[in-house]
Parts: structure tokens; C-alpha cells; sequence
């Protein structure tokens, strides 16, 4: 009787667990902030809009790095705002559809290829990792004026 | 110094006896059930493969039939065939696999029979399976904070071979009518690269992307009572009559004189 118990509840459990998938995983890029002239990682109150989506991805948050979402084209851009400054950045990149499991699915990898931003609060841009996988890792460093150096 | 002496001359003895000491054998005893029990094939139906769907992910569902014989005493060559299915339908997948697979192998029985009519047996095996499929992602889609994609793959063609390790027991609960389970361990040896997506499943196998694989299988069998050994000594033992008859006609005939000129 104790063994046909542990049975049935073994084949409850069993069945219960079997159609349970793990979702796919998603490919984001990160980057981190640093001070143009300090080369120090800093943080700045960070807004950041996708061009061609409605929403905000980050609202007025501080942050010393963010991470991107890309979109299964060849470039994405983003309208970022540091500190109240507006920057717009483009992303240059080659997109492939990758398998992680039947089970849970495909997910998309990208490649840097270039980068153009506009100048304003955003000094320069340095890959760091072209390569943006389902593992997150920094992919490029931000380099920021510092509120003296003003804007171009 | 007669104390040294003493001492060296006792370790001398006490190493040259531990050499002399025999070495402890074990002697294994001989098996007294070297003849064959079960006349006859044996044919299978494996009653787990069309409930496979009750424990693994995803819908996967089967049939299985199988064939042995005693050959040689305690030495049963086997031959297993199926077919198995698989389906996978999830938020982001919806996969099928379908395709047949074989193997053949050897089980040993290792449980002395207690009289020839002892027929149940407690065997160690192993087996070399292959497989052809083909599977196809119907469609999938890839999640994203811009809009969801959707895709889907065309039908592929494969193979895959693996290697099998057991251990069972098969028993007769009436006559000719026996009953078994193996628990296997499958290791997979080769499988055909495809590319994108990879073999996600072989049938007789399961999962590609596992190189080992664990089993458990539920069969039922009937044993043929067609004992193929006596006739093959009946047709033995026939033509040898015939060919003694023949040489005896020509004995006969050899023995009549020849007319020299």
C-alpha cells in the first residue's frame, strides 16, 4: 500500500513537472559610464528612449551602466538623456538567430559593427565586446563630459 | 650479538614462509546449466514505448517489438525494432520528430537454472542501435522588446547510432508466456551535425543533446514452441541416411565383377 502510494505520488509529480519549459534567453547590451576625463566609472540620472518604440526602456534612473535592447534589424537607435542632456545613438549590427533548446527556443545574437552618436553630454564610445550574447557582459564604455567641460 | 643473529635469523624464517604460502584462489564454480532451455524465438512487445508521454516532456509515443533466441546456453542474440514519435509544443516551439530505429545485441544470463524447466533468467546485455528520422520546427517565435518574430525550419533528414548497456530479468508466468524489465543506459555515439536547429531528438534514443540517456523498459513475450534444432537434426540426420544409401548402391554395385578381355 506505502508503495503504491509513493507511486501515484511520484507519477503526480512527474506529470506535473513535464511540461514545465524554461523561456529563451534574450541578448542585451551593456554598457558602462565612465568620466572623460577622470577615465573613473561614474553614475548619472539616465533616461532612455528607443527610437521607434513608444515606451521608455530606463526612466530617470541613476546609473553607473545600462543595458540595450537591440532589434532583430540592422541598426537600432536610442535617445539617451544624461543628466538632462540628450544623446542619440546608433547601433550598427549583424543579427543571427541562435538555438539554445528545443525546449525553450531561439533567441537572437549580435555583432557590433559601428557606432555614430551625437556628442552633446557623450564624449566618446569604446567597444569593449562586439560580440552581444545571452551571457551579460559589458560591450562598450560611455565616455561622459563632466558637467564643467559644457556641451558640443 | 647472539640476540642479532637470532632476530635476523627469525625474519629470514618468517619472510621465507610468507613466501612459501600458497596463494589464495578463489575458485569460482562452474556453471551446471550449460544447455539450452527455451527452444524456440522468442518474440516481444514492449508495453512502456506507447506510454512514454507520462514521463517525458513534451508528447512522445512509440512501439517497440523484439526477438531473441538461446543460440548457444545461456547466450540470447537479440534483435529490437520500433517506431517513436515525438511532439513539442510549447509558447515559443512547436517541433516534431518521427522515424524507425533498430538494434542488435547480446544478452548472458547470469542465473543458474535450478532444472530444464527453469526458464526464467537475470541477464546483463548489450546493444548497438541506429536510427533514421526526420524532424521540422513548424514554427517558432523569437520574444523581444521591439516585436515578437515568428519563423519556422524545413523537414530534416538523419541518423544517429548509439551504444546500450542493460541489465533485466525476463520471467515465465505460463506457459511460453513471459514477462520482463531492462533498465538501460544508452550512450550516444554519433549523430548526423545538421546545422541549425541541431538533432534535438533520436528515436530509440531520446534527447541528442544528452550524450547518456537512462531507460526503463516493461515487455511481454512468446516464446514459438518451434524447436528449429530438431529439425534441422531431422534434415541432418536424413541426408545422412540418404547418403549412406547411396554409398552403399555403389559398394554394391563396385563389388560386381568386371569382364576383363
Amino acid at each position: 500500500m506505502k508503495q503504491l502510494t509513493f507511486l501515484i505520488i511520484f507519477i503526480i509529480v512527474a506529470t506535473a513537472c513535464k511540461e514545465v519549459f524554461d523561456i529563451p534567453p534574450q541578448s542585451r547590451l551593456k554598457a558602462t559610464l565612465v568620466n572623460a576625463v577622470t577615465k573613473k566609472d561614474t553614475t548619472y540620472v539616465i533616461t532612455i528612449k528607443p527610437i521607434g518604440h513608444d515606451s521608455l526602456f530606463y526612466n530617470k534612473e541613476r546609473s553607473g551602466s545600462f543595458i540595450l535592447p537591440f532589434s532583430p534589424g540592422e541598426s537600432t537607435s536610442f535617445q539617451i538623456t544624461f543628466d538632462s542632456v540628450i544623446d542619440t545613438i546608433t547601433f550598427f549590427h549583424k543579427t543571427t538567430t541562435q538555438y539554445e533548446s528545443m525546449e525553450s527556443g531561439f533567441y537572437y545574437e549580435y555583432k557590433l559593427k559601428q557606432i555614430k552618436s551625437t556628442l552633446h553630454k557623450v564624449s566618446s564610445i569604446q567597444i569593449t565586446d562586439s560580440l552581444i550574447n545571452s551571457t551579460l557582459h559589458e560591450n562598450i564604455k560611455v565616455y561622459i563630459r563632466p558637467l564643467s567641460s559644457g556641451s558640443n | 650479538m647472539k640476540i642479532l643473529k637470532f632476530t635476523f635469523v627469525l625474519c629470514l624464517l618468517a619472510v621465507i614462509s610468507y613466501g612459501q604460502k600458497e596463494p589464495h584462489k578463489k575458485i569460482k564454480p562452474k556453471r551446471t546449466d550449460n544447455y539450452i532451455r527455451m527452444k524456440g524465438i522468442r518474440i516481444g512487445a514492449d508495453l512502456t514505448r506507447p506510454f512514454q508521454d507520462l514521463w517525458t516532456k513534451g508528447n512522445r509515443y512509440g512501439t517497440e517489438f523484439s526477438a531473441d533466441m538461446e543460440l548457444w546456453p545461456n547466450l540470447f542474440p537479440v534483435f529490437e525494432s520500433g517506431l517513436d514519435f515525438m511532439k513539442l509544443n510549447t509558447d515559443y516551439v512547436n517541433y516534431k520528430s518521427s522515424g524507425s530505429y533498430s538494434r542488435i545485441g547480446i544478452d548472458y544470463n547470469i542465473l543458474q537454472a535450478e532444472n530444464t524447466n527453469d526458464k526464467n533468467i537475470f541477464y546483463l546485455g548489450m546493444r548497438y542501435g541506429f536510427s533514421l528520422a526526420k524532424q521540422q520546427v513548424n514554427s517558432y517565435k523569437i520574444d523581444s522588446y521591439w516585436q515578437p518574430e515568428t519563423g519556422s525550419f524545413g523537414n530534416q533528414n538523419y541518423g544517429a547510432h548509439w551504444a546500450e548497456f542493460l541489465i533485466g530479468m525476463k520471467g515465465e508466468i505460463i506457459k511460453n508466456i513471459y514477462m520482463g524489465w531492462t533498465l538501460r543506459g544508452k550512450i550516444l555515439v554519433s549523430k548526423k551535425d545538421l546545422g541549425m536547429p541541431p538533432v534535438f531528438f533520436v528515436p530509440g534514443y531520446g534527447k541528442a543533446t544528452h550524450g547518456f540517456n537512462a531507460d526503463f523498459s516493461y515487455s511481454i513475450f512468446y516464446n514459438l514452441p518451434w524447436d528449429f534444432r530438431k529439425s534441422i537434426d531431422r534434415k541432418k540426420a536424413a541426408v545422412n541416411e540418404a547418403k549412406a544409401k547411396t554409398t552403399e548402391k555403389q559398394k554394391s554395385g563396385g563389388t560386381k565383377p568386371a569382364n576383363k578381355k
